[in-house]
Protein backbone atom coordinates (compact mmCIF):
# COMPACT_ATOMS: atom_id res chain seq x y z
CA UNK A 1 0.00 0.00 0.00
CA UNK A 2 2.82 2.35 0.98
CA UNK A 3 4.66 1.55 -2.26
CA UNK A 4 1.56 2.35 -4.30
CA UNK A 5 1.17 5.69 -2.50
CA UNK A 6 4.82 6.52 -3.19
CA UNK A 7 4.38 5.58 -6.84
CA UNK A 8 1.24 7.72 -7.16
CA UNK A 9 2.89 10.71 -5.50
CA UNK A 10 5.91 10.40 -7.82
CA UNK A 11 3.64 10.04 -10.86
CA UNK A 12 1.62 13.09 -9.82
CA UNK A 13 4.83 15.07 -9.31
CA UNK A 14 6.09 14.10 -12.76
CA UNK A 15 2.78 15.11 -14.37
CA UNK A 16 2.90 18.46 -12.58
CA UNK A 17 6.46 19.02 -13.83
CA UNK A 18 5.49 18.13 -17.38
CA UNK A 19 2.54 20.53 -17.27
CA UNK A 20 4.73 23.31 -15.91
CA UNK A 21 7.34 22.61 -18.59
CA UNK A 22 4.61 22.64 -21.24
CA UNK A 23 3.32 26.03 -20.19
CA UNK A 24 6.88 27.37 -20.40
CA UNK A 25 7.62 26.10 -23.88
CA UNK A 26 4.22 25.92 -25.63
CA UNK A 27 3.16 29.18 -27.23
CA UNK A 28 0.33 31.01 -25.53
CA UNK A 29 -1.27 34.43 -25.64
CA UNK A 30 -1.42 36.24 -22.33
CA UNK A 31 -4.05 38.92 -21.79
CA UNK A 32 -3.10 41.15 -18.87
CA UNK A 33 -3.45 44.65 -17.43
CA UNK A 34 -6.74 46.47 -16.86
CA UNK A 35 -8.88 43.40 -17.43
CA UNK A 36 -11.49 41.71 -15.28
CA UNK A 37 -9.96 38.31 -15.85
CA UNK A 38 -6.37 37.66 -16.96
CA UNK A 39 -6.08 35.01 -19.65
CA UNK A 40 -3.41 32.62 -20.89
CA UNK A 41 -4.84 31.22 -24.11
CA UNK A 42 -3.32 28.19 -25.81
CA UNK A 43 -3.38 27.50 -29.55
CA UNK A 44 -6.24 25.10 -28.85
CA UNK A 45 -8.20 27.81 -27.00
CA UNK A 46 -7.74 30.21 -29.92
CA UNK A 47 -8.69 27.54 -32.47
CA UNK A 48 -11.93 26.91 -30.54
CA UNK A 49 -13.14 30.53 -30.73
CA UNK A 50 -15.31 31.99 -33.53
CA UNK A 51 -13.16 32.17 -36.68
CA UNK A 52 -12.93 35.19 -38.93
CA UNK A 53 -10.89 36.12 -41.99
CA UNK A 54 -8.89 39.28 -42.65
CA UNK A 55 -6.96 40.37 -45.71
CA UNK A 56 -3.50 41.88 -45.69
CA UNK A 57 -1.71 43.20 -48.75
CA UNK A 58 1.83 41.77 -48.87
CA UNK A 59 4.96 43.47 -50.18
CA UNK A 60 4.27 42.35 -53.73
CA UNK A 61 0.86 43.97 -53.64
CA UNK A 62 -1.00 40.65 -53.48
CA UNK A 63 -3.91 40.21 -51.08
CA UNK A 64 -3.34 37.36 -48.62
CA UNK A 65 -6.16 35.97 -46.50
CA UNK A 66 -5.50 35.18 -42.86
CA UNK A 67 -7.78 33.36 -40.44
CA UNK A 68 -7.99 33.76 -36.70
CA UNK A 69 -9.99 35.41 -33.94
CA UNK A 70 -11.27 38.99 -33.72
CA UNK A 71 -9.23 40.88 -31.12
CA UNK A 72 -12.51 42.16 -29.71
CA UNK A 73 -13.65 38.60 -28.96
CA UNK A 74 -10.44 37.96 -26.99
CA UNK A 75 -10.86 41.21 -25.05
CA UNK A 76 -14.48 40.36 -24.26
CA UNK A 77 -13.31 37.03 -22.80
CA UNK A 78 -11.06 39.06 -20.51
CA UNK A 79 -14.04 41.16 -19.43
CA UNK A 80 -13.18 44.38 -21.24
CA UNK A 81 -15.98 46.88 -21.89
CA UNK A 82 -16.89 46.85 -25.58
CA UNK A 83 -19.68 48.05 -27.85
CA UNK A 84 -22.19 50.31 -26.07
CA UNK A 85 -20.17 50.08 -22.83
CA UNK A 86 -17.05 51.44 -24.47
CA UNK A 87 -17.49 55.09 -23.57
CA UNK A 88 -16.45 57.68 -21.02
CA UNK A 89 -13.06 57.03 -19.52
CA UNK A 90 -12.89 53.62 -21.22
CA UNK A 91 -12.21 55.53 -24.42
CA UNK A 92 -8.80 56.44 -23.03
CA UNK A 93 -7.90 52.78 -22.77
CA UNK A 94 -5.45 51.15 -25.15
CA UNK A 95 -4.20 47.73 -26.13
CA UNK A 96 -0.45 47.16 -26.26
CA UNK A 97 0.53 44.18 -28.39
CA UNK A 98 3.82 42.56 -27.33
CA UNK A 99 5.82 40.26 -29.59
CA UNK A 100 8.43 37.69 -28.64
CA UNK A 101 11.32 39.72 -30.12
CA UNK A 102 10.40 42.77 -28.02
CA UNK A 103 8.46 44.59 -30.77
CA UNK A 104 5.41 46.47 -29.49
CA UNK A 105 2.47 48.19 -31.20
CA UNK A 106 -0.53 49.99 -29.82
CA UNK A 107 -4.25 50.33 -30.63
CA UNK A 108 -6.89 52.38 -28.90
CA UNK A 109 -9.76 50.12 -27.81
CA UNK A 110 -12.15 52.04 -30.07
CA UNK A 111 -10.01 51.12 -33.08
CA UNK A 112 -10.74 47.44 -32.59
CA UNK A 113 -14.37 47.67 -31.54
CA UNK A 114 -17.16 46.62 -33.90
CA UNK A 115 -19.34 49.36 -32.39
CA UNK A 116 -16.93 51.96 -33.78
CA UNK A 117 -15.60 50.45 -36.99
CA UNK A 118 -16.37 47.82 -39.59
CA UNK A 119 -12.69 46.95 -39.87
CA UNK A 120 -12.00 43.73 -37.98
CA UNK A 121 -8.49 43.38 -36.59
CA UNK A 122 -7.66 39.77 -35.87
CA UNK A 123 -5.17 37.61 -34.07
CA UNK A 124 -4.36 35.20 -36.89
CA UNK A 125 -3.04 31.66 -36.53
CA UNK A 126 -3.57 30.44 -40.12
CA UNK A 127 -3.12 31.58 -43.67
CA UNK A 128 -4.54 29.73 -46.67
CA UNK A 129 -5.50 26.87 -44.36
CA UNK A 130 -1.97 26.40 -42.99
CA UNK A 131 -0.39 27.40 -39.67
CA UNK A 132 1.76 30.51 -39.88
CA UNK A 133 5.51 30.00 -40.53
CA UNK A 134 7.68 29.91 -37.35
CA UNK A 135 9.28 33.30 -38.07
CA UNK A 136 5.87 34.97 -38.02
CA UNK A 137 3.66 32.69 -35.94
CA UNK A 138 2.07 30.96 -34.31
CA UNK A 139 0.08 34.15 -33.70
CA UNK A 140 0.23 37.46 -35.50
CA UNK A 141 -1.92 40.55 -35.75
CA UNK A 142 -3.62 41.36 -39.05
CA UNK A 143 -4.77 44.95 -39.51
CA UNK A 144 -6.63 45.20 -42.81
CA UNK A 145 -6.53 48.38 -44.85
CA UNK A 146 -3.41 50.06 -43.47
CA UNK A 147 -0.94 51.59 -45.94
CA UNK A 148 2.03 49.97 -44.19
CA UNK A 149 1.87 46.62 -42.39
CA UNK A 150 3.92 47.81 -39.39
CA UNK A 151 1.16 47.05 -36.89
CA UNK A 152 0.44 43.63 -38.39
CA UNK A 153 3.07 42.32 -36.01
CA UNK A 154 4.57 38.83 -35.81
CA UNK A 155 4.96 36.27 -33.01
CA UNK A 156 2.52 37.93 -30.65
CA UNK A 157 2.84 36.72 -27.06
CA UNK A 158 0.90 39.19 -24.93
CA UNK A 159 -1.96 41.68 -25.09
CA UNK A 160 -1.81 44.33 -22.38
CA UNK A 161 -4.80 46.58 -21.69
CA UNK A 162 -4.13 49.87 -19.91
CA UNK A 163 -5.35 53.41 -19.36
CA UNK A 164 -3.54 56.33 -20.94
CA UNK A 165 -2.74 58.29 -17.82
CA UNK A 166 -1.65 61.67 -19.16
CA UNK B 1 35.62 74.15 -40.87
CA UNK B 2 37.65 73.04 -37.83
CA UNK B 3 37.13 76.43 -36.24
CA UNK B 4 33.37 76.24 -36.86
CA UNK B 5 33.22 72.80 -35.23
CA UNK B 6 35.18 74.06 -32.25
CA UNK B 7 32.84 77.03 -31.82
CA UNK B 8 29.80 74.73 -32.07
CA UNK B 9 31.25 72.42 -29.44
CA UNK B 10 31.95 75.39 -27.14
CA UNK B 11 28.36 76.60 -27.64
CA UNK B 12 27.08 73.10 -26.87
CA UNK B 13 29.15 72.86 -23.68
CA UNK B 14 28.01 76.34 -22.64
CA UNK B 15 24.39 75.32 -23.18
CA UNK B 16 24.95 72.25 -21.00
CA UNK B 17 26.51 74.38 -18.25
CA UNK B 18 23.72 76.97 -18.55
CA UNK B 19 21.02 74.32 -18.29
CA UNK B 20 22.81 72.87 -15.27
CA UNK B 21 22.97 76.34 -13.66
CA UNK B 22 19.32 77.04 -14.46
CA UNK B 23 18.43 73.73 -12.89
CA UNK B 24 20.66 74.46 -9.91
CA UNK B 25 18.84 77.73 -9.36
CA UNK B 26 15.35 76.34 -9.65
CA UNK B 27 15.67 73.24 -7.53
CA UNK B 28 14.26 73.04 -4.06
CA UNK B 29 17.21 71.76 -2.17
CA UNK B 30 16.43 70.28 1.21
CA UNK B 31 19.41 70.47 3.61
CA UNK B 32 20.88 67.02 4.26
CA UNK B 33 19.03 65.41 1.37
CA UNK B 34 20.53 64.49 -1.99
CA UNK B 35 19.91 66.94 -4.82
CA UNK B 36 17.64 65.75 -7.65
CA UNK B 37 19.43 65.66 -11.00
CA UNK B 38 17.63 65.99 -14.31
CA UNK B 39 19.45 64.06 -17.01
CA UNK B 40 19.80 66.14 -20.17
CA UNK B 41 18.79 64.58 -23.49
CA UNK B 42 17.19 65.88 -26.67
CA UNK B 43 13.40 65.71 -27.15
CA UNK B 44 13.86 63.51 -30.23
CA UNK B 45 15.18 60.71 -28.00
CA UNK B 46 11.73 60.43 -26.41
CA UNK B 47 10.85 60.05 -22.77
CA UNK B 48 10.48 56.31 -22.55
CA UNK B 49 13.23 56.29 -19.97
CA UNK B 50 13.72 53.86 -17.13
CA UNK B 51 14.31 55.35 -13.69
CA UNK B 52 12.83 53.35 -10.81
CA UNK B 53 10.85 55.37 -8.26
CA UNK B 54 12.94 53.92 -5.43
CA UNK B 55 16.21 55.10 -6.99
CA UNK B 56 15.80 58.65 -8.30
CA UNK B 57 18.85 60.23 -9.92
CA UNK B 58 20.66 62.70 -7.68
CA UNK B 59 23.86 64.70 -8.03
CA UNK B 60 25.38 62.96 -5.01
CA UNK B 61 24.25 59.50 -6.12
CA UNK B 62 25.79 60.00 -9.55
CA UNK B 63 29.02 61.30 -8.00
CA UNK B 64 29.25 58.20 -5.80
CA UNK B 65 28.30 55.97 -8.71
CA UNK B 66 31.12 57.41 -10.80
CA UNK B 67 33.62 56.66 -8.00
CA UNK B 68 32.33 53.11 -7.68
CA UNK B 69 32.39 52.60 -11.46
CA UNK B 70 36.15 53.19 -11.39
CA UNK B 71 36.74 51.50 -7.99
CA UNK B 72 39.11 48.53 -8.27
CA UNK B 73 38.34 47.44 -4.68
CA UNK B 74 35.12 46.00 -6.09
CA UNK B 75 37.16 43.18 -7.65
CA UNK B 76 38.77 40.24 -5.91
CA UNK B 77 42.30 41.10 -7.08
CA UNK B 78 41.87 44.88 -6.61
CA UNK B 79 42.89 45.47 -10.22
CA UNK B 80 39.62 45.47 -12.09
CA UNK B 81 36.84 48.07 -12.07
CA UNK B 82 33.81 48.49 -14.32
CA UNK B 83 35.90 51.03 -16.20
CA UNK B 84 38.53 48.39 -17.06
CA UNK B 85 36.29 46.76 -19.67
CA UNK B 86 34.17 49.86 -20.28
CA UNK B 87 36.66 52.55 -21.36
CA UNK B 88 35.25 56.00 -21.97
CA UNK B 89 37.52 56.65 -24.97
CA UNK B 90 35.97 53.62 -26.70
CA UNK B 91 32.38 54.57 -25.83
CA UNK B 92 32.63 52.29 -22.79
CA UNK B 93 33.86 49.17 -24.58
CA UNK B 94 37.44 47.85 -24.54
CA UNK B 95 38.25 47.08 -28.16
CA UNK B 96 38.86 43.42 -27.37
CA UNK B 97 37.12 40.41 -28.83
CA UNK B 98 36.37 39.17 -25.33
CA UNK B 99 37.25 40.91 -22.06
CA UNK B 100 39.31 39.17 -19.40
CA UNK B 101 38.13 38.81 -15.83
CA UNK B 102 40.13 38.78 -12.59
CA UNK B 103 41.25 35.20 -13.23
CA UNK B 104 42.32 35.81 -16.81
CA UNK B 105 39.40 33.82 -18.22
CA UNK B 106 37.70 35.59 -21.11
CA UNK B 107 33.99 36.35 -21.35
CA UNK B 108 31.85 34.28 -23.72
CA UNK B 109 30.48 37.40 -25.44
CA UNK B 110 31.79 40.78 -26.54
CA UNK B 111 31.62 43.70 -24.07
CA UNK B 112 28.70 46.01 -24.83
CA UNK B 113 28.81 49.81 -25.02
CA UNK B 114 27.18 51.73 -22.16
CA UNK B 115 25.81 54.64 -24.20
CA UNK B 116 22.18 55.65 -23.66
CA UNK B 117 21.30 52.95 -21.15
CA UNK B 118 18.57 55.25 -19.85
CA UNK B 119 16.30 53.80 -22.57
CA UNK B 120 17.28 50.14 -22.08
CA UNK B 121 15.04 47.83 -20.08
CA UNK B 122 16.70 44.42 -20.46
CA UNK B 123 20.46 44.17 -20.23
CA UNK B 124 23.21 42.02 -21.75
CA UNK B 125 23.18 40.43 -25.20
CA UNK B 126 20.42 38.07 -24.10
CA UNK B 127 18.42 40.51 -21.95
CA UNK B 128 18.86 38.37 -18.85
CA UNK B 129 18.43 41.16 -16.30
CA UNK B 130 15.84 43.88 -16.03
CA UNK B 131 16.97 47.24 -14.71
CA UNK B 132 20.43 48.67 -14.15
CA UNK B 133 20.21 48.05 -10.40
CA UNK B 134 20.22 44.29 -11.03
CA UNK B 135 22.52 44.38 -14.05
CA UNK B 136 25.62 45.25 -12.02
CA UNK B 137 25.31 42.13 -9.85
CA UNK B 138 26.40 39.99 -12.80
CA UNK B 139 29.82 41.55 -13.52
CA UNK B 140 30.58 42.31 -9.88
CA UNK B 141 30.01 38.77 -8.65
CA UNK B 142 30.89 36.77 -11.77
CA UNK B 143 33.82 34.42 -11.08
CA UNK B 144 35.39 35.30 -14.43
CA UNK B 145 34.58 39.00 -14.18
CA UNK B 146 35.20 40.97 -10.99
CA UNK B 147 34.95 37.80 -8.92
CA UNK B 148 33.83 39.10 -5.55
CA UNK B 149 30.67 38.68 -3.50
CA UNK B 150 28.67 41.80 -2.72
CA UNK B 151 29.25 41.20 1.01
CA UNK B 152 33.02 41.34 0.51
CA UNK B 153 32.64 44.48 -1.62
CA UNK B 154 30.60 46.15 1.13
CA UNK B 155 33.25 45.29 3.74
CA UNK B 156 36.10 46.53 1.54
CA UNK B 157 34.35 49.85 0.92
CA UNK B 158 33.67 50.22 4.66
CA UNK B 159 37.43 50.00 5.19
CA UNK B 160 38.06 52.88 2.75
CA UNK B 161 37.58 56.03 4.77
CA UNK B 162 36.39 58.38 2.03
CA UNK B 163 33.27 56.39 1.20
CA UNK B 164 31.25 56.94 4.38
CA UNK B 165 30.72 60.62 3.60
CA UNK B 166 29.89 59.92 -0.04
CA UNK B 167 27.25 57.36 1.00
CA UNK B 168 25.95 59.86 3.56
CA UNK B 169 25.57 62.53 0.88
CA UNK B 170 23.99 60.16 -1.64
CA UNK B 171 21.61 58.24 0.60
CA UNK B 172 21.25 60.24 3.81
CA UNK B 173 23.24 57.89 6.05
CA UNK B 174 26.75 56.47 6.12
CA UNK B 175 25.50 52.92 5.84
CA UNK B 176 27.16 51.03 2.99
CA UNK B 177 25.01 48.24 1.57
CA UNK B 178 25.09 46.16 -1.56
CA UNK B 179 21.79 47.73 -2.67
CA UNK B 180 23.21 51.23 -2.34
CA UNK B 181 26.31 50.24 -4.33
CA UNK B 182 24.08 48.98 -7.13
CA UNK B 183 21.80 52.01 -6.95
CA UNK B 184 24.69 54.46 -7.17
CA UNK B 185 26.24 52.59 -10.10
CA UNK B 186 22.87 52.63 -11.86
CA UNK B 187 22.46 56.36 -11.28
CA UNK B 188 25.87 57.10 -12.80
CA UNK B 189 25.32 54.86 -15.81
CA UNK B 190 21.96 56.49 -16.55
CA UNK B 191 23.80 59.77 -17.07
CA UNK B 192 25.95 58.28 -19.87
CA UNK B 193 23.94 59.94 -22.61
CA UNK B 194 25.49 60.35 -26.04
CA UNK B 195 23.68 63.09 -27.97
CA UNK B 196 26.24 65.42 -29.54
CA UNK B 197 27.47 63.50 -32.57
CA UNK B 198 27.55 65.18 -35.98
CA UNK B 199 24.27 63.39 -36.65
CA UNK B 200 22.76 65.16 -33.63
CA UNK B 201 24.22 68.43 -34.89
CA UNK B 202 22.53 67.70 -38.22
CA UNK B 203 19.22 67.02 -36.43
CA UNK B 204 19.63 70.33 -34.60
CA UNK B 205 20.30 72.13 -37.90
CA UNK B 206 23.93 72.84 -37.03
CA UNK B 207 25.72 70.54 -39.48
CA UNK B 208 25.27 70.02 -43.20
CA UNK B 209 26.09 66.39 -44.12
CA UNK B 210 27.98 65.62 -47.29
CA UNK B 211 26.13 64.06 -50.23
CA UNK B 212 27.54 60.66 -49.27
CA UNK B 213 26.40 61.04 -45.65
CA UNK B 214 22.93 62.17 -46.73
CA UNK B 215 22.58 59.18 -49.02
CA UNK B 216 23.75 56.97 -46.16
CA UNK B 217 21.04 58.41 -43.90
CA UNK B 218 18.42 57.84 -46.58
CA UNK B 219 19.54 54.25 -47.28
CA UNK B 220 19.69 53.46 -43.57
CA UNK B 221 16.11 54.48 -42.84
CA UNK B 222 14.51 53.29 -46.12
CA UNK B 223 13.22 49.81 -46.88
CA UNK B 224 14.12 48.66 -50.39
CA UNK B 225 11.27 48.40 -52.86
CA UNK B 226 12.67 47.46 -56.28
CA UNK B 227 9.23 47.42 -57.95
CA UNK B 228 8.99 51.14 -57.23
CA UNK B 229 12.67 51.85 -57.81
CA UNK B 230 13.23 52.70 -54.14
CA UNK B 231 16.68 51.81 -52.87
CA UNK B 232 17.30 51.17 -49.21
CA UNK B 233 19.21 49.16 -46.66
CA UNK B 234 16.25 48.71 -44.29
CA UNK B 235 18.36 49.19 -41.14
CA UNK B 236 15.86 51.51 -39.43
CA UNK B 237 13.34 48.75 -38.78
CA UNK B 238 15.56 47.42 -36.01
CA UNK B 239 17.97 50.32 -35.35
CA UNK B 240 15.12 52.81 -35.59
CA UNK B 241 14.82 56.49 -34.71
CA UNK B 242 17.49 59.01 -33.78
CA UNK B 243 18.70 56.79 -30.92
CA UNK B 244 19.35 54.06 -33.54
CA UNK B 245 17.96 51.72 -30.91
CA UNK B 246 14.84 49.65 -30.40
CA UNK B 247 14.72 47.08 -27.67
CA UNK B 248 14.53 44.00 -29.87
CA UNK B 249 16.11 40.55 -29.91
CA UNK B 250 16.81 39.20 -33.38
CA UNK B 251 18.65 36.39 -35.12
CA UNK B 252 20.62 38.24 -37.77
CA UNK B 253 21.57 35.26 -39.91
CA UNK B 254 25.15 34.68 -38.81
CA UNK B 255 25.29 30.87 -38.61
CA UNK B 256 23.61 27.78 -40.00
CA UNK B 257 24.47 25.86 -36.82
CA UNK B 258 23.80 28.02 -33.79
CA UNK B 259 26.24 27.28 -30.97
CA UNK B 260 25.40 30.25 -28.73
CA UNK B 261 21.66 30.06 -28.06
CA UNK B 262 21.47 33.72 -26.99
CA UNK B 263 18.04 34.80 -25.81
CA UNK B 264 16.88 31.19 -25.67
CA UNK B 265 19.15 30.67 -22.64
CA UNK B 266 16.89 33.13 -20.80
CA UNK B 267 13.41 32.24 -22.07
CA UNK B 268 13.78 28.58 -23.05
CA UNK B 269 11.57 29.34 -26.05
CA UNK B 270 12.08 27.81 -29.46
CA UNK B 271 11.69 31.11 -31.30
CA UNK B 272 14.50 32.71 -29.29
CA UNK B 273 17.26 30.43 -30.58
CA UNK B 274 20.18 32.55 -31.77
CA UNK B 275 18.49 35.83 -30.94
CA UNK B 276 20.56 38.66 -29.47
CA UNK B 277 19.81 42.21 -28.45
CA UNK B 278 19.83 44.74 -31.27
CA UNK B 279 22.43 47.25 -30.13
CA UNK B 280 22.49 51.02 -30.42
CA UNK B 281 24.69 52.21 -33.27
CA UNK B 282 25.68 55.35 -31.41
CA UNK B 283 29.52 55.58 -31.46
CA UNK B 284 29.60 52.37 -33.47
CA UNK B 285 32.88 53.33 -35.15
CA UNK B 286 34.52 53.20 -31.70
CA UNK B 287 33.13 49.89 -30.52
CA UNK B 288 34.73 47.29 -32.84
CA UNK B 289 34.83 44.33 -33.04
CA UNK B 290 31.17 43.68 -33.81
CA UNK B 291 28.40 41.15 -33.02
CA UNK B 292 27.95 39.15 -29.81
CA UNK B 293 30.96 37.01 -30.71
CA UNK B 294 33.03 39.88 -32.13
CA UNK B 295 33.47 38.11 -35.45
CA UNK B 296 33.61 41.27 -37.58
CA UNK B 297 36.57 43.58 -37.21
CA UNK B 298 35.27 46.53 -39.21
CA UNK B 299 32.05 48.25 -40.28
CA UNK B 300 32.79 47.16 -43.85
CA UNK B 301 32.74 43.53 -42.75
CA UNK B 302 29.42 44.09 -40.98
CA UNK B 303 27.91 45.64 -44.09
CA UNK B 304 29.23 42.82 -46.25
CA UNK B 305 27.41 40.40 -43.96
CA UNK B 306 24.09 42.22 -44.25
CA UNK B 307 24.55 42.67 -48.00
CA UNK B 308 24.89 38.99 -48.80
CA UNK B 309 22.22 36.32 -48.62
CA UNK B 310 21.28 35.63 -45.02
CA UNK B 311 21.84 32.17 -43.59
CA UNK B 312 18.30 30.90 -43.23
CA UNK B 313 17.42 29.19 -39.98
CA UNK B 314 13.89 28.91 -38.59
CA UNK B 315 14.47 31.86 -36.26
CA UNK B 316 16.05 34.24 -38.79
CA UNK B 317 14.59 37.71 -38.28
CA UNK B 318 11.70 38.39 -40.71
CA UNK B 319 13.18 41.87 -41.09
CA UNK B 320 16.15 40.28 -42.87
CA UNK B 321 14.10 38.11 -45.19
CA UNK B 322 12.92 39.17 -48.64
CA UNK B 323 14.82 42.40 -48.18
CA UNK B 324 16.37 43.17 -51.54
CA UNK B 325 17.04 46.03 -53.91
CA UNK B 326 16.66 43.67 -56.85
CA UNK B 327 13.41 42.14 -58.09
CA UNK B 328 13.33 38.52 -56.84
CA UNK B 329 16.72 39.15 -55.23
CA UNK B 330 17.85 36.98 -52.33
CA UNK B 331 20.37 39.43 -50.93
CA UNK B 332 20.20 43.12 -50.05
CA UNK B 333 22.16 43.99 -53.19
CA UNK B 334 23.68 47.33 -52.21
CA UNK B 335 26.44 48.67 -54.45
CA UNK B 336 29.96 49.32 -53.14
CA UNK B 337 29.24 53.06 -53.31
CA UNK B 338 26.03 52.63 -51.30
CA UNK B 339 27.87 50.59 -48.65
CA UNK B 340 30.42 53.39 -48.46
CA UNK B 341 27.63 55.92 -47.98
CA UNK B 342 26.20 53.85 -45.13
CA UNK B 343 29.60 53.78 -43.45
CA UNK B 344 29.78 57.57 -43.89
CA UNK B 345 26.48 57.82 -41.99
CA UNK B 346 27.66 55.44 -39.26
CA UNK B 347 30.76 57.58 -38.77
CA UNK B 348 28.43 60.54 -38.14
CA UNK B 349 27.27 58.75 -34.98
CA UNK B 350 30.61 59.20 -33.21
CA UNK B 351 30.22 61.63 -30.33
CA UNK B 352 33.56 63.17 -29.35
CA UNK B 353 31.90 65.10 -26.51
CA UNK B 354 30.67 61.83 -24.96
CA UNK B 355 34.08 60.18 -24.96
CA UNK B 356 35.84 63.20 -23.46
CA UNK B 357 33.17 64.46 -21.06
CA UNK B 358 34.91 64.91 -17.69
CA UNK B 359 31.68 63.96 -15.86
CA UNK B 360 32.13 60.39 -17.11
CA UNK B 361 35.87 60.08 -16.62
CA UNK B 362 37.89 58.22 -14.00
CA UNK B 363 37.93 60.48 -10.88
CA UNK B 364 41.03 58.72 -9.54
CA UNK B 365 43.10 59.80 -12.53
CA UNK B 366 42.57 63.54 -12.20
Amino acid sequence: MRRISCFLITLFGCLQLLTAQDSLTKPTIKVTGEVIKELNLTQKDIAGMPRVNAILRDRDGKNVTYTGVALQDILELAGISTGKDLRGENLSKYLLVKCSDGYEVLFSLAEIDKGFTDRVIILADESMGKPLPPAKGPFRIIVPGEKVPARSSFQVVELVVAFAKE
Amino acid sequence: MMRGTRIRNIIYLLSLITSALVFQGSRNRIPGEPTPLKIFYPAYFGNRVNIPVENPTTEEGVELGRMLFYETALSSNNWVSCGTCHRQDLAFTDGKQFSEGVDGVVQPRNTMSLANLLWVRQFFWDGKTRGLEDQSIVPMTGVHEMGQSLEVSVNKLKAIKRYSSFFMNAFGSEQITSLRIRQALAQFQRTLVSCNSRYDQYLRGEYQPTASELNGISLFFTNPNPSKGIRGAGCGGCHGGPKTYNELFHNNGLDSVITDRGRQDVTGKEEDLGRFRVVTLRNIALTAPYMHDARFRSLNEVLEHYNKEMIRTPTLSPALQNNSNNLDGRSLGLTKKERGDLVAFLLLLTDSTFITDPRFSNPYKQ
